[in-house]
This record gives structure tokens, sequence and C-alpha cells, in this order.
């Protein structure tokens, strides 16, 4: 298998997944690329950890009356997953569908949101809009608790159009209007109770009572609706099916996902890249799995060109790195410490800072979060208690007898922590930064926590505070 | 819906419920009730299991039966004495001594139930003779003999209640006296009764191990259990288990033949009572919803439902029964007790 | 660099909804008796303001504080069509935006204002950890410092020596490969951002020296944390910090008075350091909470509620009593709780307008009547 191979794997992993180890590279390898990219694309037993195990250690997560067990909960799945593309999807919709804790005060409603998103987020584009309307947070986030036959609240209706298919200039005022009055009837069971208990943060008496969907067909707006330019007696599916046929709706989607699995700037290529995914996603009914594979098997996705052209979103670094690590493969206390840390990072997860999202690219980084970013990085990869960090160890040690130059042990551990492909000068400092340690390293014989041992973690610590380990 | 199953011989009466979600503040209710005993002048002792994040309410509390809170004892989260990291179960001795075991700190904590002053803390983690990995339930019989469900080194270890090792039974498995992480334990009528947690089915042995008779299987059909938690059983020897996975209660004969099961109708406590005194708008709206609602196929497993059905016991971990055959269910997700009455 | 004399605003922040009926309690008014039967202040009790009100009893050093003329508490502060949910009141208190989610934090605002250019990274700084939303703002950086002795990269390196390498090893990596690309450029100047800052940061308690002692809390670390900043002189002028939990349900006698002992002995030994150091006049201190708490208690606690109390704290404020005390009479409630009379935005105006010498109307959205519990010369 050469080098080159693993690049390519490990590029895909960061993007379809969060990262891959060694070990999980030589098994992708071992398949084949595209192999890979359908085993992604066609999730099976995801194997994560266990949820009774969960919830017999951590009461917090079997309640789910908080936001950072509810986070935790999530980090859990993401990190023991075998189908990181179901969770990575996720994480893409949830971006995009953007709905948070602060109004609603109900993770496990959020959780549930996010488990709707593992079960369609791969399907068909039409099925997931369709869930997403009568998803219980989302019906709350967006007052459409509030939207009623003869007074229609617009908020849902706008950003379904707006945010969450077209983008704005493919639709007019009037659609909006009659989208909403199609959407009336479409709330919650016991809306008012919940509503009122989601405006004051009630977990009185005896803790939160989780929500479902509920279609009241008298509260619905029978009437004849007209919508981008088609006329009827229309229901949220009805309009839901005229949206997803839109070619300005084909585009939306594809640019979104592009962006978020291939690059952050989109150039001429990636255009038409985009173009292609647009026909996929008629050419197979919609679906989301078939733009996304089109995405993946596309010239542009595998050339170097789109190496490192994203920068790692919060949850995508931590994760990332807790993977590599090895740590949180069993219920750990202290994990919701980790729903803080994407917090402290810029990404508190099921918390998007509005309706919008997250920003991302470039602006996820700023002189706070990037403190957060390198010292949780350098501090999970260089900790040598952790399995993934004592397997990269072991690995050095069974090569060359365990003797290494500095320039060996930098590009060693380079590539058994991506590859990652750093730039010279950054390889110059490392290699300055090793040999400063001492000369060559020599690991026969090491002993856990011995010095020669400290010396690689030293520059396992430092390759994770490069600007090429932010990026994706 | 029925929350009542078929009656036979055993007929528990829902009697009321105490307790109040507690978010980590000194006084009255619960946070996240983790196991509770009923001392015999009528005291009833919860623990809040509560999580690192919210460390203050780690703690004992204590009430009776007419509601009435009477005080909390144990210092929040920490390795420090009267200190928890992970308590999960609780055992009544004689001299007022109770004892609290810590999956986290493997340890047992003992304190006087008269005034909750730290008395002493034995264990030590490990795999050997009187070791322990992850201590789950605790129960003391008549002797002062002190049984400790190991969980994570799958076995029962018996101590004196110095923390004594005396003898072990039990190893990783699914056979007769073997064990999956084990979980709550009952002491009575000189056997002992383990809530075999991953083989979901309980045990029961003589007190010096010796394998007597395994009740349930896999499943939610009467009889059948889904990773049983806590076991009690009364003076008659009939036996209660908490039905974790299930969310409910079963309660069995003395040879194990299935009586009863419970799934819960919990009413407004004083407490609850008094919250919404002062607040009639929650009341209003609450009033005029259904609290049984049905539910779409994606949220119909017992742990789904439970979440939406408040009246319903959600996360039942732990089970005990008093001299007077009342039977109180500790509900770790709902903060509070349900306490029924064998009629 | 900003001067000696620039105007620093100090912000505590009480998480939770503070019971104002406990805070600054109406003791000789039988009404707050009946319906706080057991959650009240005893009349004895009160640190007596006048013959109608009194301060907790837990609030001895803010008494003293007010004795001597220092303390603004402005009653019945709130926001129209309240929100009794902690996460979307705070959210509205930072944003000063109570009708829509907004998400530019007011202080960032008043950041990007102080420092349009982005020169000091530490022209606001919060003490603890991640960034309250009242800071956020895009391209303001903000630095969140939760252990002023460790702050910066690689807190957890012990070894000073390794520390020092591996810094210098970050600096050189950060400086290189000038021009490859946009976002690299980017990374590599916020790292310098990140190192400068932290090298500033780091004299801030090297150079501090006091005989005025603090009481070991989690407030009283930060505030004084604040006074070695501010004492540094960096050009620090935004200062945040945050206590918590008042979000006292049950058990509120003890927990009330043990929060307030907390903020009061800090607030304390932060004026008397300022004070030392002949600093009192450039700072002031400005507390709030997200809401008040229902006039009933629930026979152990009390829930969320909406009119409050703040307080504004420092020799430039005139003391006294500033918006009006709510009336306890059940038609005046708003739905159980106190009726607020002042929106929050004139506090907030005030102190833009008349302490930091700012345009007030683009930062909390709009214009609002200003109060005097500032001295003239303040700003």
């Amino acid at each position: 298998m050469s080098n080159q191979d693993f690049a390519l794997l490990a590029h895909l992993m960061r993007r379809a997944g969060f990262g891959a180890t060694r070990d999980e590279l030589e098994a992708y390898a071992a398949q084949g690329y595209t192999a890979t990219v359908d085993e992604l694309l066609n999730p099976g037993d995801p194997e994560v950890m266990p949820d009774d195990l969960i919830r017999r250690y951590h009461v917090d997560q079997s309640e789910l009356r908080q936001l950072d067990g509810a986070g935790a909960n999530w980090l859990y799945r993401m990190v023991t997953t075998r189908c990181p593309l179901e969770e990575k999807i996720a994480l893409f919709w949830h971006g995009l569908f953007a709905t948070g804790y602060s109004k609603l005060n109900q993770a496990r409603a959020l959780l549930n949101q996010i488990d709707m998103f593992r079960r369609h987020g791969l399907g068909r584009f039409d099925a997931l809009l369709v869930e997403l309307s009568k998803d219980p947070a989302m019906l709350l986030w967006l007052d459409n608790t509030d939207n009623h036959k003869g007074a229609i609240n617009e908020n849902y209706g706008r950003e379904l159009l707006e945010l969450f298919s077209m983008g704005i200039g493919n639709y007019t005022e009037e659609d909006i209007k009659e989208c909403s009055r199609a959407f009336t009837g479409w709330t919650l069971g016991n809306a008012e109770y919940m509503a009122m208990r989601a405006s004051k943060d009630s977990i009185w008496p005896y803790s939160r009572i989780a929500w479902h969907f509920q279609y009241r067909d008298w509260d619905h707006d029978e009437g004849q609706k007209t919508f981008l330019g088609e006329t009827g007696n229309f229901n949220g599916e009805d309009i839901i099916g005229i949206i997803a046929r839109q070619q300005a709706t084909a585009r939306f989607v594809s640019m979104r996902l592009f962006q978020f699995f291939a690059a952050d700037d989109v150039d001429s290529d990636g255009e038409q890249v985009i173009e292609a995914m647009m026909q996929s996603y008629f050419d197979s009914g919609y679906e989301i799995r078939a733009a996304l594979r089109t995405l993946f098997l596309s010239e542009y996705f595998m050339s170097e060109k789109a190496r490192y052209a994203r920068v790692k979103g919060p949850v995508e670094l931590l994760v990332g790195a807790i993977r590599q690590a090895g740590s949180y493969r069993a219920p750990t206390l202290g994990v919701h410490q980790l729903a803080y840390q994407g917090f402290f990072m810029g990404q508190g997860l099921l918390q998007p800072p509005s309706v919008e999202g997250w920003h991302e690219g470039m602006e996820w980084i700023d002189s706070g979060s990037l403190v957060e970013r390198v010292n949780f990085v350098a501090q999970e990869l260089s900790s040598l208690d952790k399995p993934g960090v004592r397997a990269i160890i072991d690995r050095l040690a069974a090569e060359n007898g365990g003797v290494l130059t500095p320039e060996q042990l930098v590009d060693q551990c380079l590539d058994l922590l991506g590859p990652v492909a750093v730039e010279d000068d950054t390889r110059t400092a490392l290699v300055d930064f090793a040999a400063a340690g001492g000369g060559a390293l020599n690991l026969s014989g090491h002993q856990p926590g011995d010095a020669t041992e400290q010396r690689v973690s030293n520059v396992l610590r430092i390759i994770a505070s490069t600007r090429e380990y932010q990026l994706a | 819906m029925s929350t009542q199953g078929v009656m036979q011989g055993v007929t528990m009466a829902y009697v009321k419920t105490i307790g109040i979600v507690n978010n980590g503040d000194n006084g009255r209710g619960f946070a996240n009730p983790h196991d509770v005993v009923v001392s015999r002048d009528g005291r009833i002792f919860v623990l809040n299991r509560c999580d690192p994040a919210r460390a203050t309410a780690i703690r004992v509390g204590i009430c009776n039966l007419d509601e009435e809170y009477l005080g909390e004892f144990g210092n929040g989260f920490g390795e420090g004495d009267g200190q928890f990291g992970l308590p999960v179960a609780m055992a009544l001795g004689s001299q007022e001594r109770l004892y609290v075991t810590d999956e986290y700190l493997h340890r047992v904590s003992i304190f006087n139930t008269s005034d909750g002053t730290f008395m002493g803390k034995w264990g030590v983690m490990g795999s050997g003779d009187g070791q322990v990995n992850g201590p789950a339930g605790i129960a003391i019989d008549d002797d002062d003999n002190v049984y400790i469900a190991d969980q994570n080194n799958h076995r029962i270890q018996k101590f004196t209640t110095d923390g004594q090792y005396v003898s072990q039974w039990g190893e990783k498995g699914a056979g007769s006296g073997q064990f999956n992480m084990p979980w709550g334990l009952c002491a009575a009528g000189g056997h002992v009764y383990v809530a075999d947690w991953r083989n979901d089915r309980v045990q029961k042995f003589t007190g010096d191990g010796t394998y007597v008779a395994a009740f349930g299987s896999s499943g939610d059909g009467d009889g059948q259990f889904s990773r049983p938690s806590g076991v009690a059983v009364d003076a008659d020897g009939n036996i209660y288990v908490a039905d974790w996975g299930n969310e409910r209660i079963q309660v069995l004969g003395p040879d194990g033949s299935f009586q009863q099961r419970l799934r819960g109708q919990a009413t407004l406590s004083k407490w609850a009572e008094a919250f919404f005194a002062v607040n009639p708008d929650e009341q209003g709206t609450r009033e005029v919803a259904d609290l049984t609602p049905s539910l779409p196929p994606h949220l119909e497993t017992p742990y789904q439902i439970s979440s939406q059905v408040e009246p319903y016991f959600w996360g039942p971990a732990s089970v005990t029964v008093d001299a007077d055959n009342r039977l109180y269910v500790a509900e770790t997700n709902r903060h509070r007790l349900q306490i029924y009455q064998r009629v | 660099m900003a001067s000696q004399r620039d105007k620093k605003l100090v912000v505590i922040q009480l998480s939770g909804g503070n019971d104002c009926l406990d805070t600054v309690v109406p003791y000789s008014n039988g009404l707050y008796y009946d319906f706080r039967s057991t959650v009240h202040i005893a009349p004895d009790a009160v640190l007596p303001i006048n013959d109608q009100f009194g301060f907790h009893p837990s609030m001895g050093a803010i008494k003293n504080l007010w004795d001597e003329g220092r303390v603004a508490i402005i009653n019945g502060i709130g926001y129209p069509n309240p929100n009794r949910s902690h996460f979307r009141s705070l959210d509205i208190w930072h944003t000063a935006e109570p009708a829509k989610i907004g998400t530019e934090g007011w202080l960032g605002r008043v950041i990007r204002e102080l420092d349009p250019k982005g020169e000091n990274v530490l022209t606001g700084i919060n003490f603890g950890r991640g960034l309250p939303r009242a800071l956020g703002l895009r391209g303001v950086p903000v630095a969140s410092v939760g252990n002023l002795d460790t702050y910066g990269l690689f807190p957890d390196l012990q070894d000073e020596a390794l520390k020092q390498s591996a810094l210098a090893t970050f600096t050189k990596m950060y400086g290189g490969a000038a021009g490859r690309d946009v976002v690299f450029d980017y990374l590599g100047q916020t790292g310098a951002d990140v190192l400068k800052g932290a090298d500033i940061l780091r004299q801030a308690p090297a150079q501090y020296a006091s005989t005025v002692s603090y009481p070991d809390n989690p407030v009283a670390h930060n505030l004084k944390a604040i006074a070695q900043v501010l004492l540094a002189d960096i050009g620090t002028r935004i200062y945040y910090t945050t206590h918590a939990s008042f979000d006292t349900h049950s058990g509120e006698l003890p927990t009330h008075a043990q929060l307030w002992e907390h903020v009061d002995s800090s607030v304390g030994s932060f004026m008397d350091d300022l004070k030392l150091h002949n600093r009192l006049d450039d700072t002031v201190i400005y507390i709030f909470s997200e809401f008040g708490r229902r006039v009933k208690d629930n026979g152990s606690g009390s829930d969320h509620g909406s009119g409050g109390v703040a307080f504004v704290i420092g020799d430039s404020v005139k003391g006294g009593m500033y918006g009006e005390y709510p009336s306890l009479e059940e038609k005046d409630q708003l739905e159980g709780d106190l009726h607020f009379n002042n929106d929050f935005r004139c506090t907030y105006a005030t102190l833009l307008e008349q302490w930091m010498g700012l345009e007030s109307a683009p930062i909390v959205n709009g214009h609002f009547e200003q109060f005097d519990f500032l001295k003239p010369a303040a700003a």
C-alpha cells in the first residue's frame, strides 16, 4: 500500500468521518477507495457504545435534562461509531437546520432530531424535509406551534425556503405565506403546556416531559393555495414535493454539501462538481447519498487541491483527536467536559448561535478559540496513557529497531497522526524541536512514561499544535 | 392503557408519590435518586446520585412518609471523607449505621443515621480477594454480614461491617451462579438475591453463596426482565424486582412465580403541589394536557414512553420494602419515590 | 496603549436568577412576609437602608459602600414580555435584543467601539472558561481567562524549559510558510496574537503587590485576577465574570446567604484593593442577574420570576435607590412576579454614555432614557 493511498483515504476520512487511526486506514486501504466510499454511504451496524452501559453509569445521560449530558451523549456516538458518515451527516444537517437549546430547554427533543438526521440524512431530501417539518424541536424553535388556520406565523415557512432548501431570491413573499398556510395544524402534542414549560425552562415537578408531533386537522387551513406557480389544496407534504424538484433546491443542497465536505471556498472546478452533484440529485430521486457519492468520487475531491482546504470545525477537531487517542471508548466520568470543550472552541453541540447555524471556515478561528483548540488536542495526543498514543509508540518501537533520528521521529509521527502533510518551514521547526530533545531516539526497552516515550509525547504535542492539524 | 397486571396471590395498591426534582440546591427534593432505604422508625433515606456537574446535590436526603423533609448528609462530589464519586446503593446495619457504595471511588462509606456523621470508609480497587471494582448493590443481613455486588469483577463478595473479607462467589458468565455486571442486592430470610443486570435475571443464593435458583429471562413478557437493577423481598418471601430496562416493577411469589407488574402511576407530591400553588400559569396548561399520550412508532420503547408519560416509572433503579409491606420505588430520572402497599 | 485614566467597567453576572426580594428586602412591608411565609429575611436581620428596605444580612461590605455613598441600587429592572428561561433571558441581557434572537453581544460592540482596529487583543477579558454571549461579536477578539497564572498555550506542561521550547517552536511554525494562502496566514497571525496576549497577561500577577487579602471562593479568585490585570495597565477596559448558581428553587435561605457572602466579601476586597492603589476613580462595577424570582415562595425556595435588581458600585457613583421598588400588591404583579418598571437598556445606556463616553443607541438597539446614578464629571 502506497503512502499516496493512505493520504487519500486519510483525506476521505477527515471529511466523511472524524479522521482515522492507522489501523483503521489499513483496513480501509485493503478494500480500496471506492468500496470505502460505498461503505460510508451505506451505514450498517454502527456498534456504538451500548446505551444500557451509558445510562447505568451516567444518570444525566439517561435523564437528558441538561444540555451538557446531551452533548456528551452525542459525542460518545461520534467517538465510538463504526459508521462515521452517519454522525458526520447528522452534524452537517445540525449546522444547516440549526436548532438550539436556548429557546427549547429540551435536550431530548434535540437529540431525537439528531437521531432523525441519522435515519434520513443520507436518504431522499423530500423525505428529510417532511421529517424536519414534523420534528418537535423544529416546530417549537421556529414557532410553527403558533402557526394557525386564519392566523399564520411565517417563521417556519420562511426559513424552510430561505435557509433550508432554496435560498433567497427563488420565491416571493406570497409563496412564504402560502407555504405557511400549508403547515398550519403541524404542532406538538400538548403544545400549550410544552411551550409554557419551554419558555420557563421548567423541570418541575418531575423533570422534562419529552415531545412528540401532533397533526391538528381542525387547525389546518384546507383552502386552495398557490405555491411557486402551482395551485391546489396543498398540505405540507405537497409543498415539500414542489420544493424538492426545483433547480434552486438541487443547487442549494449540492453547494452546502460541497462546502461542508470538500472545500470552504468554491472555485470554477468546484462549480463543475456541484453541477454533477445536482444531476445525481435529480437522477436518483433527490438522494443525498447519490450527490455525496458523486462528490467523493470526483477528480476534484480526490486531487491534492481539496486537501486541507477546510478549517476543521471544533467538533471535528475534538472528536478527531479523541478517536486518534483512543479515549472515551467506555463510559468515563467527566465526559460532559467534552461538551463544554466544544463550546469553549466555539461550537457547543445542540446550541448553535442562531437558526443560521455556525459561521464556518476561517470564522472558526480567533485568538480565544485557537488557544482552546491547540491546548485540547496537544494534551489529548500527548497523553501517554491513552490507548491510541500507546499504539503509535508501539508502531514506532517496531520500526528500525526502535532507533529514530529526529527527522525520522518527526516524519513517522506525522505519518501516524494522519498522514499530516506539513509545509517545509513547519517540518524544519518540528525537527529542530525533536533534535533539541537529544539526538537519536532509542525506544528499545521503553517503559510506559519513561524519558524516551516522553520525547515521542512531546513531538506529538507539537504536531497537534501545528496549523496543518487545524485543517481538514 | 392499564397500569395494573393480572392479579394473582399478591396485590399492590398505589399509595402516594414523594419528591420533586432538585437542581443542586439545598433542601427538599431529590437529584437522580438511585436507592432508597427505610429505617425502623420510618425515616426514608434517599441516595441522590446526581452527576459531578451538579456536585453539591450528590448526597443522602432524609424525609418521612408524611413528606416532611428532615435533612441531608454527605459532602457532595469529591474524594474526601463523606464525599462521593458515583454512589450506587445503601444498606442499613445495626447501631444506626448506613453503608453507601461508590462505584467510582471503589469504596464503602459509613455514616451515622442519627446525625449524618461520617464514621469511616473501606475498600481497595482491584480483583483480588476483598478488592472491589465498581461496587454496586449492597445488603446487610441480620448478623451484620455485608454483601457487595462487585460489578466489574462479576462476583458477590461478603465482608464484615468493618470491611474484613469473608468470602466470595461467582465469575463472569451466564451460567448458574455466574454474573454479568450485577447491580442490586437483597439479603432476606437467610438468602441473598442478586439483580444479575446484564443477564436479565434474578439469582438466589444461600448466605454462603450456594446457588439456589434463578428467575427470569430476557424480554418484556410477564416474568421476563430487561436489565434488572434492584431486588427486595418481604417477610413472606415475595420478591420485588426493579425491571429497569422495561421501566416497570415486577412482583414474584417466593417460588419466583409471576404475580403482578406495575408501570407506575405517580401523582403530585406535597412538594409538587406547593410548586403549582405559586405557578398557576403552568398548572393551567397542565390541567388541559393529556399526560398519557399515544406516540409515534419510533418513540415506543419503554424508555422513550417513560420519557413522555410522566406518571410512569422512569429509571426505576431500586426497590425496598418496609416492615409494614410498603414498597418504595426510587426513580432516577423522575426524582421521586412511588409508594405502594401490599393489600 | 490606553492610559490609566481610561474608564473601566467590571461586570459581575449572577447566573440563575437572583431573588431580589431577599436581596433588597422590603422589611416593613407585611405583604412580603405574607407571600414569603418561609423564604424571607426577618426584620431584625436585615442591614437597614432606610425604614422600608434593608440589604440581605450577607451584604455587609456592600452596606458599608452604601453608607459611603458608592452604591446605586436599580430596583424594578427588566424588559417587556419577560422570558423566564435562563438561557433565553440571559441572551436578551447579553444582546440587548428582547424581540428576536440577537447574535451580537452588547459588550462585544463596546469593545469594537473602543478598539475598532483590534489593536489590543486584551481590550475585553472574560474571567472564566468560555465566552459569555455579551462579549461575543464576530471579528472582535476577547480573551477568556480560566486561570490567570497558567493562561496561554500548554498550561498542562509543568516543565518550564520544555514549555519554553514548545512555545518557541510554536512561534517558528506559525511564523513560517508566508503567503501559502489566506487561511494559513490568518492562522499564523492569530497564533502570534495568542502568544502576545499571553505574554502580556503573564506580567499582571508578576507585577501585582497588595496587602489586601481576598476570601477563598471562585468569584473572589476572579475579582483578584481582575484587580491584577487592571492594576497592570495593559489597556483592558471591559472585565467580565460570573458567579452561580442563584437558581434557588429549594433550600434557598442558606444557599442564597452563601452566594451573597461570596459576592459581597469579594467586592469588598476588590474595592479595598483599588483604594489601596488609589485607583477607585476609573472603575465602576455593574452587577446583574437574568431575572428575579416569584413573589410567593414555594415552601422551600422560589421559582423563576421577572423583575429584578441591579447594582452599580464605585467612587464615581451617586449612591441611592433608582428605579421604583415594584409594588407587592397582587394587582400590581406581572403573572405572579414583581413588575419591572425600567428597561435594563436604560442602565446600559447610562453606563455607555456617561461612563464609557460612547454613543449608546447602536449598541443597545435604540434610544433609552438614562439614569443619573453617575456623578456629573464622571465621563
